[in-house]
């Protein structure tokens, strides 16, 4: 019993040696930036101490001020996302599938995907204003691009060979999408999604910046303006680990369905 | 018996203008019910074009094709393709797989899951009917490949170099399989290959088609007697003959495409 309970133990120990080698070369610079910021050799509006910044991190979250404003910024660009994911998916692959419609939205696409979509926001300021409408009408616009792209791609790559197979399997051409193409397609669609997430907070982020109506962009910046840096640094924590925590969960959800690849 | 196939006045041309190039030209054949033909030629001769034309996947230029007298009109489940890289459903597991068909059809659960049993005991899959294709060898796939083209139950086989990228030993156990599950459920089938030995084993009849554009150049009887064991067949003396045959009329239009 004894035995098996320090086997265990000795387990444990030796997972988290391997873990602390595997992470040692970050957790070197943040001892540095600790050391850097208790000696003043960074003036402290520039970089304060890393505890620093977790106290000030700490302090917001127990305020309930940093969940409420990741809350304002997880909502704005994921009920963007969705939508640029919803018609993404459905403009790309009817494009794929459908000539007219490819003959329609190709120089659209072609246009579009390469405009750095930030340059826009002022324009999206000044037709639908500054508040949360304007700010997911702008993610699901810079998100759709790269979303619309990948189904597009990933439907034109779906082999022949395939579709021909479920047509002599007796398998109507209204039900090939469903049947055949989405699936073989999938792959590339969950890369679109997985494009257009990030892209989804950068845009939320930075409309915030500009144009406040809270948000931990508004917190970032706020805390440029007042002199705080270390709420400055705390909202650059907490959208990394947004950021993280969004990537983790696709990368999850994409194993679970795509476990046949 | 069903599953007759009449090919009259066939022709097939590739895209339009100064791309224009004709695949297969004036191709008249009749496969009769039940009935095992290969088609060999020269590569570039058209032999998969005519399969996917026969298949419904691609449109005639000219000329018709028939099965039992009904000239076809697209793809139907009259006619069932194997393909040489299996074209399985990825995302679909064996048993999955072997049933699409059937599910086309609206085919009750129960009755699927005998007939799916049924296939995939004849490939010997039997206990595989859990794994994805990707899990699977070459030679697997073509099995699953074939359970699932035979489970929707087509009158015509119709398969494509089916047995090109896998070895000589499980080239020849698979061609005994197919020629074993031939026999038993008496379909009609159609077999391109570019391997003279195995057009003349598994055949009664080989078409041997002109180099580009391809079409009839003759027709050759396969009358061997088949009761005994591979290799009493493919050490007799009739078989060398009829693969001598084969492989000299090949032979003369693979030299014509070296001489231009």
């Amino acid at each position: 019993m004894d035995v098996t309970a320090d086997a265990s133990r000795g387990l444990d120990l030796s997972r988290l040696v391997e873990f602390g080698k595997s992470v040692y070369s970050l957790v070197i610079l943040l001892v540095l930036w600790e050391v850097v910021g208790q000696l003043g050799l960074i003036h402290y509006y520039f970089l304060p101490p890393l505890s620093d910044i977790l106290i000030r991190f700490a302090e917001l979250t127990l305020s309930g001020e940093m969940l409420f404003n990741a809350y304002l910024t997880l909502q704005r660009a994921l009920i963007g996302l969705a939508i640029a994911s919803v018609l993404g998916v459905i403009v790309g692959v009817l494009s794929a599938r459908n000539d007219i419609v490819d003959w329609f939205f190709d120089p659209i696409i072609k246009i579009g995907y390469p405009v750095p979509i930030i340059s826009l926001i002022p324009v999206f300021m000044l037709w639908f204003g500054i508040g949360d409408i304007s700010k997911i009408i702008m993610v699901a616009v810079g998100t759709f691009w790269p979303v619309a792209v990948n189904a597009r791609e990933s439907t034109r790559q779906v082999e022949t060979n395939l579709i021909w197979s479920a047509q002599m399997m007796g398998t109507s051409d209204r039900r090939l999408l469903w049947r055949v193409v989405m699936p073989a397609a999938l792959p590339g669609i969950l890369t679109g999604f997985q494009i257009a997430m990030p892209l989804s907070l950068i845009i939320t982020f930075v409309f915030e910046m500009v144009a406040g109506g809270g948000g931990l962009g508004a917190l970032e910046i706020q805390g440029v303006r007042s002199f705080e840096s270390a709420q400055v640094y705390a909202a650059i924590i907490a959208i990394m680990l947004i950021g993280i925590g969004l990537d983790r969960i696709l990368r999850f959800v994409r194993g679970r369905l795509l476990h046949w690849t | 018996m069903d599953g007759r196939v009449t090919i009259s006045g066939l022709e097939k041309v590739y895209g339009q203008g100064a791309e224009r190039t004709k695949a297969i030209e004036d191709l008249n054949f009749e496969v009769d019910g039940g009935e095992f033909v290969s088609v060999v030629g020269p590569s570039g001769c058209g032999k998969s074009t005519l399969l996917y034309l026969i298949a419904g996947f691609l449109d005639a230029t000219e000329g018709t094709i028939s099965v039992d007298g009904d000239p076809i009109n697209g793809p139907g489940t009259d006619r069932g393709v194997v393909f040489q890289d299996y074209a399985l459903f990825p995302w679909r597991t064996v048993y999955e797989n072997v049933t699409y068909g059937l599910e086309e059809d609206g085919v009750p659960k129960d009755e699927r899951q005998n007939i799916a049993q049924k296939y995939i005991d004849m490939v010997d899959l039997d206990g595989f009917e859990d794994k994805y294709p990707k899990e699977l060898s070459g030679g697997m796939k073509q099995r699953v490949g074939i359970a699932r083209t035979l489970a929707y139950e087509p009158k015509i086989l119709l398969m494509d170099e089916p047995f090109g990228a896998l070895d000589q030993p499980l080239r020849e156990s698979l061609q005994d399989q197919l020629l074993d599950i031939w026999s038993d459920l008496g379909k009609t089938a159609l077999f391109i290959t570019h391997d003279v030995e195995e057009a003349v084993y598994l055949s009664e009849r080989v078409l041997i088609m002109t180099r580009h554009p391809g079409t009839k150049k003759t027709v050759a009887e396969i009358d061997l007697d088949r009761s005994g064991s591979r290799e009493e067949i493919v050490t007799s003396d009739d078989f060398a003959h009829f693969k001598n045959d084969v492989w000299k009329s090949l032979h003369e239009e693979t030299q014509t495409e070296v001489t231009l």
